[in-house]
């Protein structure tokens, strides 16, 4: 599985766990408003999950908030090492 | 060491002595994994560490260094693999009247009472959020509510952390973590020190129950609100102080 995989592996978890549709999730889908319609709580519990699973997150990171699937999945190609 | 998946992981804040102490005990009595911390160890925790290897652990932490508290509770995270309770106790009382008080005097009980119990309730709630599991107390005082001669700082970080855990309990209530206060009354710690006798047995005499509290009986509360079984009580104010304040 590459890392990319993992990382929608736990977006997939949580969408389920929140009740949300896993379909059609995409790279340009958004985080909030017309993608995905995150709440703030949402935010945490998916930045939470996603930290819980790699040790970091893109919403803690100090930069600027992922506004998309495709920044989450960009922050750990980012951080992966080469 | 991450804990067997039974077992439940407390984290207490403040657990070297007083009531911080007695809170450890209990929750060690209850089978459950304890980790606290304080900015100095006793003889009391290597006691422990002797007694309990597999389910007690003890760091040095300022819990008022943001960097230092969110660092603890992911290496607890990380060690144990859960984190089932949260109780905020570390805190200070400095005594005085405000009007002679210094500027280093109120950022401490500000840094440590509130935004130390801020920095490690953030840490530990995306824990419990990526568990969709927990309970937090906040261990505040009936002084938060009365308010004390003598002791208006602390009684005003008191108020605070009671907004606090209505605030939380409104905030977290939706993912299964329960956030309640314990408000304990006078108790025979180090934390009344700052009383003498004479007020101490004005208390007393006050009191219903005709005695100061022990730290059993505050973690008692606390252990009831913490019960796995307990998720229907949340943003609530226990007292517990022999009828004081009734």
């Amino acid at each position: 599985m590459t890392d990319q995989d993992k990382t929608l592996a736990v977006i997939t978890q949580f969408l389920t766990r929140a009740d949300k549709s896993t379909d059609d999730v995409s790279p340009t889908t958004g985080l909030y408003g017309d993608g995905l319609e995150l709440d703030s709580l949402e935010a945490a519990e998916l930045s939470a999950m996603l930290e819980d699973e790699f040790g970091n997150d893109p919403f803690s990171s100090g930069d600027e908030l992922p506004q998309t699937v495709g920044d989450i999945l960009a922050f750990y190609e980012v951080a992966a090492p080469a | 060491m991450t804990a067997p998946e039974e077992t439940r992981v407390a984290l207490i804040t403040g657990g070297s002595k007083g009531l911080g102490a007695g809170l450890v005990e209990a929750y060690l009595a209850a089978g459950y994994v304890v980790e606290t911390c304080s900015r100095s160890a006793t003889d009391q925790v290597d006691l422990w560490a002797k007694e309990f290897p597999d389910h007690f652990g003890f760091a040095s932490v300022d819990v008022s260094d943001s960097a230092a508290a969110d660092a603890w509770v992911k290496d607890v995270a990380r060690r144990r693999g859960r984190i089932d309770v949260l109780v905020n106790n570390a805190g200070v009382a400095p005594e005085g009247v405000i009007a002679l008080f210094s500027d280093d005097q109120i950022d401490q009980v500000v840094d440590l009472n509130i935004k130390g119990t801020a920095y490690v309730t953030r840490a530990a709630s995306r824990v419990m959020l990526a568990r969709r599991s927990g309970s937090i107390v906040n261990v505040s005082s009936v002084v938060g509510m009365s308010g004390y001669r003598g002791l208006s700082m602390y009684s005003a970080t008191k108020a605070a952390l009671d907004g606090m855990t209505r605030g939380l309990a409104r905030e977290l209530g939706s993912r299964g973590i329960t956030v309640n206060s314990v408000a304990p009354g006078y108790l025979r710690t180090e934390m009344s020190h700052g009383l003498d006798e004479t007020q101490l047995t004005q208390i007393t005499r006050r009191t219903p129950a005709g005695r100061l509290g022990e730290p059993s009986d505050v973690a008692r509360a606390v252990l009831f609100l913490t019960d796995p079984a307990n998720t229907y009580i949340t943003g609530q104010v226990l007292v517990v102080d022999g009828g004081l304040t009734a």
